[in-house]
């Protein structure tokens, strides 16, 4: 039971994540439908697939809300001797309920055809809206309730209309007649989603001055990192916007390989979109700045000692001076409960030591892949092979109390859920190098498989973007300054990479294609860099 | 955790797994928003009986029907506190009454008003 509930908060998370993405996709599409669909009279087939798209996000909202409000309530009953009575009469499960119904509302229009219920879905988004803002941050601060609820409905409704209508539009350019149809749809989305744009950067610069307080919180704590991570990532997606506002603009002159790029484009966009919306869910879960107070932020210096560039450490300490394993069954039970957190200097060194050799690695695999693009270079192409080393390295190094280096029986380790992770890792990564390798050799030339290794980019940067470690805030917090840089760089190399796969042969995919390979560098030698030793 | 890292960093690939991982075994720390800014009595202080007047300041809004403070005497036994109200928002107040010398622990959980719930405890002597 314990080892359930502590779960339940990464859980509510990852659910919160899910629900703020279904919430963005459902209004979005409502906006959508209203402001781009309608009145530029798209066909039959656009419009109802934009009606399907609608229901579908309603439906997975319901979903999540469901689940949201089940988790939560179950984390309020354990432990205290709070009923399913009391639970029902919370603001959060009225909140939850009341957008249940909405969504439901919204579903039961979008079946309907009529002109009535199309028009009907407006005020139902806007009380879907009003039940997110009630127990959103804003509503919980002492001070400026108001002007706080009023800037995060803006910061939602500029993300409806930009990120969550996007996938719309990408769904409605696979299906539209002619290109003359195509052209309207995109000039009037990319109207209101400028519109969105710019309702949702000066919404939330207006929190983040709120929520932050300071400048030097950007840095000194866990959710001004975040905020951080959220602007690059929305500055990454201005820029593809703005490359598909240009195309646009020559869609009447070349419209048929224009309109595929356009398409492919969005894809990144979206891409990119969603993962500010999971950051943002875990922005939520972060006190906000104002409230940590001192003794929990970095200072400069610390931020300095700990990662100003140093040469990587590449002679690892004895295995002898590592703290003795303890038995197996121990390790076991541990790990159902507290974490264990008893690492000292040589378990430190050693970690640095297994990190600096994974950035190296890294680094060779991004700068092969860089040599590669040269005719003369084609062998450099089997960079993924590096990765093969990467995984035997794991195995050997990752928990040096178990076999080959340690006492414990190979089979029998697996028993610990820490190992079974690095040892799952590792055999991912033998499979991954096999596939990109088939991959970039051209024997592999089906369409899943070359996405393999972009989807596995912008998955990892998910994974990084949302987890946090470590029982000390301080801790927590330098480890996720190493983190998320690799993770929006995952993210960049994820999108570079699916953009030089999809796009036509054109200079942006030619830009992409040098992108990616730069990206898996830097991310080698930001890992080259990173340090647990003072 | 400490050892995790590095897999978890140099292959994205790694965090799929760490993804299903993480949510069925890594340990987490709770750091959302309604904190404890200050207690009375204060953590691990000492004041005299047998009547304590309990305030609890907290960073939000806590949702006070749904909030629960419960006392850990010491003889282990564990017992129901009333809040009894909310001077300002985000402020607790209750009063323990019949204290005898010995340590106690006082457990709290909130509900903030956005539906987050946190925990804690202000343990504190008797003298
Ligand atoms: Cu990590």
């Amino acid at each position: 039971m314990i080892w359930f509930l502590r779960d339940i908060d990464l859980l509510t998370v990852l659910l919160r994540a899910a629900t703020l993405a279904f919430e963005a996709l459902l209004m979005g599409g409502v906006a959508y439908l209203l402001a781009v669909a309608l009145p530029a009279r798209a066909s039959a087939a656009v419009e109802d697939f934009c009606r399907r798209g609608i229901r579908m996000a309603a439906l997975a909202l319901v979903a999540g809300e469901v689940a949201l409000v089940s988790a939560s309530g179950a984390l309020l009953m354990s432990g205290s001797d709070l009923t399913l009575t009391d639970v029902t009469t919370t603001n959060f499960f009225r909140a939850g309920s009341f957008a249940i119904l909405f969504a439901i509302g919204l579903w039961i229009c979008a079946r309907l055809k009529s002109s009535t219920a199309t028009v009907a879905m407006l005020p139902l988004s806007l009380l879907l809206l009003a039940a997110t803002v009630s127990i959103s941050h804003a509503t919980a601060r002492i001070d400026y309730r108001v002007p706080l609820a009023i800037l995060t409905a803006a910061h939602h409704l500029g993300t409806a209309a930009w990120v969550g209508a996007m996938p719309y539009l990408w769904i409605s350019l696979g299906r539209v007649e002619d290109v003359d149809e195509a052209r309207r749809l995109t000039e009037r989305y990319s109207r209101m989603a400028l519109l969105g744009a710019a309702t949702l950067v000066s919404a939330g610069v207006g929190m983040a001055g709120f929520y932050l307080g300071t400048w030097s919180a950007l840095y000194t704590t866990a959710s001004g990192v975040m905020v951080v991570a959220k602007i690059y990532l929305l500055l990454a997606m201005a820029v593809l916007g703005a490359g598909n506002w240009l195309l646009v603009r020559r869609l009447a002159s070349d419209p048929e390989p224009l309109l595929a790029r356009l398409r492919r484009v969005a894809e990144a966009e979206i891409c990119l979109g969603f993962l500010a919306i999971l950051t943002a869910a875990s922005l939520t879960s972060q006190a906000p700045a104002v409230d940590v107070t001192a003794q929990d932020r970095l200072t400069a210096h610390e931020i300095y000692v700990r990662m100003h560039p140093e040469p990587p450490r590449m002679t690892s300490p004895s295995l002898a001076a590592l703290a003795p394993p303890g038995s197996l069954a121990v390790a076991v039970a541990d790990s159902q409960f507290a974490p264990t957190v008893h690492s000292d200097d040589t378990d430190k060194a050693w970690s640095e030591y297994n990190h600096h050799w994974a950035g190296l690695i890294v680094l060779i695999a991004g700068l092969l892949a860089l040599l590669s693009r040269h005719r003369a270079m084609r062998w450099a192409r089997f960079w993924p092979l590096s990765f093969a080393g990467l995984a035997v390295f794991i195995l050997l190094r990752a928990d040096p109390e178990n076999w080959p280096l340690g006492p414990r029986p190979f089979w029998q380790s697996f028993a610990v859920p820490e190992i079974l992770q690095h040892r799952l890792g590792a055999l991912l990564i033998v499979v991954f190098a096999a596939f990109e390798c088939a991959v970039q050799a051209g024997k592999l030339r089906t369409r899943w498989a070359t996405y393999v290794f972009p989807a596995m980019c912008a998955l990892g940067a998910a994974t990084l973007l949302t987890h946090e470690h470590s029982a000390q805030v301080k801790e927590a917090l330098l480890a996720e300054m190493s983190h998320t840089p690799i993770a929006l760089l995952g993210v960049s190399a994820g999108c570079s990479r699916w953009l030089e796969l999809r796009l036509p042969r054109s200079r942006m995919a030619t830009i992409a294609g040098y992108l990616w390979p730069l990206c898996l560098a830097l991310v080698g030698l930001i890992l080259l860099n990173y340090r647990e030793l003072a | 955790m400490r050892r995790n890292t590095w897999i978890l960093t140099p292959l994205f690939v790694t965090a799929i797994v760490v993804a299903c991982g993480i949510a069925l075994f890594a340990p987490r720390v709770a750091l959302a928003h309604a904190v404890l800014v200050s207690s009375q009595p204060g953590a691990n202080s000492t004041v005299s009986g047998p009547e304590v007047a309990v305030l609890l300041k907290y960073s939000s809004r806590v949702d006070l029907e749904h909030s629960t403070l419960t006392l850990l005497d010491p003889d282990g036994k564990v017992e129901k506190v009333a809040i009894e109200s909310e001077p300002s928002p985000g402020l607790l107040s209750a009063k323990l009454t019949g204290l005898v010398k010995g340590a106690y622990v006082l457990r709290w959980q909130v509900l903030a008003t956005d539906g987050h719930i946190t925990r804690g405890k202000v343990p504190f002597q008797v003298k």
